[in-house]
């Protein structure tokens, strides 16, 4: 989750209220927000705040929205756009590699130190939240008085122009030096990869502003001594570079500054203004919220909620029980009518909220869940100290360590472990319980152990390839551990479930168990398990100094024949 | 009443009789041949019958350890290095040509040269631009510290420390500061007879038969009355019980199961090897997603895909994601691809078996109000550590109802953590992709007197139940959390790892 600090004093300034860290703590809360740090010695918070309110990126859209809450001012926050005549021009050549661009100017900007940060940050926040790093929007922010308009947007050839980007060495490159060699270039190459022609935006005088998503050009550096800001937002996404756009201007306007408008001139002529923070309007049904949220409110207190959370809201003046609601320019987040419900019930407050339970079920357990327990009450009684394993494993100790051969094509297989150490799922349990007496050979023994838990089996007519069943597996590890012993248990199992007599023992040939000492467990003619004496190679692979007498058992076979 | 004993008391008691002084206990049991427990058992018996009684001093010993004795038998290190000098008669070497002739060790080559400068057998200068020493003393008799070792340290076994004079004291220093000492302490016990004791006649003590245990004999032929059943030390722990109990963790589990249970939901088990789309397409994850990316989940090779469920509601779900679908949604805007859908993973949570559980309601026409609840495996690839697993266990409860409101969901909630123990809790707005409203849920963990996160709830999103026939008024109530976090609280474990490790000490201890 995203993360912002923020300086009590500075919040104080925007929101027009004296702030108690103490009281932060709990109101936050209520506007989505988590406090995630405090300083008390600087006057210090660090918020957190959710992907989906990228407006939050910065003290001035966390203060529109605490005024909100606190009752300081309501509804929609006000911006005044100047038209200007700057036109930005997009040629039909970016189609293909970065088709949108939204370009805005801001004057008179008057930034402190705090607020020089905040602008850097909020660009970091809107790449990563809704530019998905660059490749959906990118930002560039320069100083307008180095460049001429009009100003143009199209795709080149990568030898054709060469400028001199920020943070180079001072010489000009063209852009495929740029994506070869600049710092940024290399970590931002992968979005232009495959593409022929790459974006680039002109000033009059085909000066180099921008090599979008990459790098600015030097010319356009903002310095100290800047006065007026030109912002340019490329991508693949139209409503994502106009919302960052908006996000971003009306951040710069809450600091003082005073945001005009460019003329985008699409390829067919088409002509626009932006930023746009024309509000969006939605007609919101008010019995719909109502019964969303569990509440009762009429017309004004619902008017109110919204206004809370800074939208406008007016009753409907064509449909009844319906209200006009006027979603701010710079809130993505509101994509369907359930989305009013949330932010009505942020308005009216979670803490307002009233509970109830009302529907009546009748619960019922799961019956291989039932079946499980069942069996963990006989193992317990065996004497059986219960374990409990991680499914994900390790092919080698799944196989080889038990004498067993590792074979690709019957075995689930991770694409993509972050470590060797699971590479695979278990097919059986017995591994897993070998690694726990491994782990556990020092204690007191004897140590008798069990586990009840999935295994995972290929299975090419399963709607995922694979099916999950639930296993038994049980060990005995002590100097006198045998096939008697582990006999005497799966007696004690099979009577309890009554199937002693439907139980089959034919002897086999098993690599992980001893000869002679081994046997497949049938009930009605199938196989349900295995139960012998573990091989002394095994017993070594695992570095165990006494024997061990096993089985297994598959539940869900054994739960079907019973 | 006459005295009673057992015999070897008795005979104990005429031994004690004969010798006039107290007696050494472990000496006395050396002596008689006899174990030293059964001897101190003997001497309680007499002190119970107030015959005698003794007292208890705590003893110092030192010996030898096994560096120790190896110097005892070959020298010190100082001696060594003295007899290579005067056994080859050098008056003068470098330290280093010296350390190549003595083959020791550095670090026991600078501590016997260390002492032959403290002894005055050498000196040490660099005065020629070597490091050089020189043998200065005429004579080299064996030092004090050698004499103690050679007369009073005399063998393994063990030294009182008390029993040492003043200077030998200052010896035994020396070898401790050079770690050759090994110390114990032990009780000595000192027993001694009473007045009574003393004078006792011991033709007036009868023979008193004890057993330890009661024999099948003894009680048919009713001759238990003859004896004496030889009383226990009751308030001393027993030995350790290997015997077989449920994992904490199962505990744990069942007793949520229970309270969903009492609750009225009915447990759910899905696929653990799951589609892309049960885990992200239907929960309106787009397929760009950070979320779905390969640093996050663990997809398979093999089985590589999976098949998707019935056409129309694969295109319903695809429709939603590119246009809203019947949903009322504007949907991502983008086009959707099958392939990704049909990727197959193990599944990152167990909303997954949630949304087979929609479909089921969708193919059989179910009539709402239905609740279900899963406790379940869930993974996700994140390299394992003190505080991460891969694989974990998510509880997750579901409300399908008509016209369940977020009051309903904060009412199940309270409920279901309630008698989880969680008297107070807190539900506030929170964001998760797939529900909306959205809250997260805090609860007071009185033994930490803190607010501790405990899960994630909300309403499903239009979008997510649409596409399975689920369409408002009827709503989907959801919350889901970790059920590690809770274990971890609960068993007071630091590694999250322990939980499924098996550290038998720990079962074997734990309480539920």
């Amino acid at each position: 989750m995203p993360t912002l600090d923020l300086k009590i004093e500075r919040l104080e300034r925007l929101v027009g209220k004296q702030l108690e860290i103490k009281e932060l703590e709990y109101d936050l809360q209520w506007i989505s927000l988590d406090l995630e740090d405090v300083n008390e010695e600087e006057q210090k918070i660090k918020v957190e705040y959710n992907p989906n309110r990228p407006d939050f990126s910065s003290p001035e859209g966390i203060a529109r929205a605490l005024k909100g809450y606190y009752d300081l001012e309501l509804g929609l926050p006000q911006y005044e756009i100047t038209q200007g005549s700057m036109t930005m021009t997009s040629e039909p050549s970016v189609k293909k590699v970065r088709p949108y661009i939204v370009c805005g100017v801001i004057r008179d900007i008057d930034l402190d130190e705090d607020e020089v940060g905040t602008l850097m940050n909020i660009q970091e926040h809107l790449h990563w939240a809704v530019g998905r790093d660059r490749k959906k929007v990118a930002i560039g922010v320069h100083d307008l008085d180095k460049i001429t308009p009009p100003f143009r947007y199209k795709a080149i050839k990568p030898e054709e122009i060469s400028f001199v980007p920020l943070h180079g060495d001072g010489d000009p490159m063209n852009l495929a030096e740029i994506l070869q060699y600049h710092e940024k270039g290399i970590e931002y190459a992968w979005i232009l990869e495959g593409k022929d022609v790459y974006p680039v935006l002109l000033d009059k005088n085909d000066e180099v502003i921008s090599f979008p998503p990459i790098i600015n050009g030097i010319l356009t550096t903002v310095t100290d001594d800047t006065k007026n800001l030109f912002l340019d937002l490329t991508g693949t996404d139209f409503k994502a570079v106009n919302l960052a756009i908006n996000i971003l201007s009306t951040m710069l306007a809450d600091t003082g500054a005073k945001i005009e408008s460019v003329k985008m001139i699409a390829d067919d002529g088409k002509e626009t203004f932006t930023p746009n923070l024309d509000p969006v309007k939605w007609e919101v049904d008010m019995d719909y919220v109502n019964d969303y949220v569990g509440l009762n409110l009429n017309a004004n207190e619902m008017i109110k909620c919204f206004q809370k959370v800074r939208f406008d809201a007016k009753k409907s003046t064509k449909k009844a029980d319906y209200l006009d609601v006027w979603v701010p320019a710079f809130r993505g987040d509101i994509i369907h009518p359930v989305d009013f419900t949330e932010e009505c019930a942020i308005g009216y407050g979670y803490f307002n909220l009233p509970l109830t339970i009302r529907e009546g079920c009748i619960g019922e357990y799961h019956p291989i869940q039932s079946f499980s327990n069942k069996i963990r009450t006989i193992m317990i009684g065996a004497g059986y100290l219960e374990v409990l394993n991680f499914i994900l494993t390790n092919s080698e100790r799944q196989y080889s360590y038990m004498n067993k051969q590792y074979r690709e094509k019957s075995n689930v297989q991770i694409a993509n472990p972050v470590s060797k150490e699971y590479d695979t799922v278990r097919t059986t349990i017995l591994p897993k319980l070998m690694e726990t007496i491994l782990f556990n050979r020092s204690e007191e023994k004897p140590i008798r152990i069990f586990e009840v838990g999935d295994v995972i089996l290929l299975n090419s007519k399963a709607e995922t390839g694979a099916d999950r069943e639930v296993h038994l597996a049980a060990a005995s590890y002590h100097e006198n551990a045998d096939f008697t012993e582990i006999r005497s248990a799966l007696d004690f199992i099979m009577t309890a479930l009554g199937c002693y007599d439907d139980m089959e023992l034919n002897p086999d040939k098993n690599p992980t168990y001893i000869k002679g000492r081994y046997a497949d467990i049938y009930v009605n003619g199938n196989k349900i398990g295995e139960i012998g004496e573990i091989h002394p190679e095994v017993l070594l692979n695992f570095k165990l100094e006494f024997p061990v007498a096993a089985l297994e058992l598959d539940l869900q076979n054994l739960f079907r024949e019973k | 009443m006459p005295i009673k004993l057992k015999k070897q008391v008795t005979d104990i008691l005429k031994i004690m009789q004969e010798e006039k002084s107290e007696i050494i206990a472990s000496k006395l049991a050396k002596e008689l041949k006899i174990d030293y427990i059964v001897l101190m058992s003997a001497v309680n018996d007499l002190k119970d019958n107030k015959l005698a009684d003794f007292e208890e001093e705590e003893i110092f010993q030192i010996s030898l350890n096994e560096e120790g004795r190896y110097y005892k038998v070959n020298g010190l290190p100082e001696r060594i290095l003295l007899d290579i000098l005067r056994n080859k008669k050098i008056k003068e070497i470098t330290v280093e040509e010296l350390l190549e002739e003595s083959k020791l060790d550095k670090k026991i080559f600078f501590i016997g040269l260390s002492n032959m400068k403290k002894n005055r057998w050498i000196a040490q200068s660099k005065a020629t631009g070597e490091d050089k020493i020189f043998l200065i003393a005429e004579d080299y008799p064996k030092t004090k510290l050698e004499e103690f070792m050679d007369n009073i340290m005399q063998n393994k076994n063990n030294l009182d420390f008390s029993t040492l004079s003043k200077d030998d004291k200052v010896q035994y220093d020396l070898l401790n500061k050079r770690k050759l000492i090994d110390k114990r302490r032990k009780t000595k016990r000192v027993i001694f007879l009473t007045d009574k004791g003393k004078k006792i006649d011991l033709s007036k003590i009868e023979i008193l038969k004890q057993v330890s245990r009661i024999t099948s004999e003894m009680l048919s032929s009713g001759t238990w009355k003859d004896y004496h059943i030889k009383p226990f030390d009751v308030t001393k722990p027993g030995p350790l019980l290997k015997a077989g109990k449920i994992h904490p963790m199962i505990n744990l589990i069942n007793q949520i199961r229970e309270i969903f249970i009492s609750l009225g939901f009915t447990e759910i088990r899905g696929p653990i090897i799951e589609s892309a789309f049960f885990n992200f397409d239907a929960l309106f994850q787009p397929q760009d997603h950070p979320a779905r990316e390969l640093h996050d989940t663990f997809y398979l090779n093999n089985p590589k895909v999976s098949k998707l469920p019935e056409k129309d509601r694969v295109l319903a779900v695809k429709k939603t994601h590119e246009n809203g679908g019947d949903s009322g949604s504007l949907g991502w805007g983008y086009k959707w691809d099958e392939d990704i859908a049909k990727k197959t993973l193990l599944r990152t949570h167990t909303t997954a078996t949630t949304i087979r559980r929609l479909a089921d309601y969708y193919r059989n026409n179910e009539i709402p109000p239905i609740k279900v609840f899963s406790i379940d495996r869930v993974f996700r690839n994140e390299k394992v550590d003190k505080t991460h697993l891969a694989e974990f266990m998510q509880i997750e409860g579901i409300v399908i109802g008509e016209r369940v409101t977020l009051c309903d969901l904060i009412g199940n909630l309270k409920e279901f953590y309630r008698k989880m123990g969680f008297e107070k809790i807190v539900t506030r707005p929170g964001f998760f992709p797939y529900t909306e409203p959205s809250m997260e849920i805090a609860v007071f963990y009185d033994k930490l007197n803190e607010w501790i996160e405990m899960g994630g709830s909300g309403i499903f999103r239009p979008e997510v139940t649409y596409p399975w026939g689920i369409k408002n008024p009827v709503r989907v109530l959801a919350w889901g959390m970790g059920l590690e976090r809770l274990a971890m609280l609960k068993f007071g474990r630091k590694d999250i790892r322990d939980l499924y490790i098996n550290p038998i000490k720990w079962l074997r201890q734990e309480s539920y």
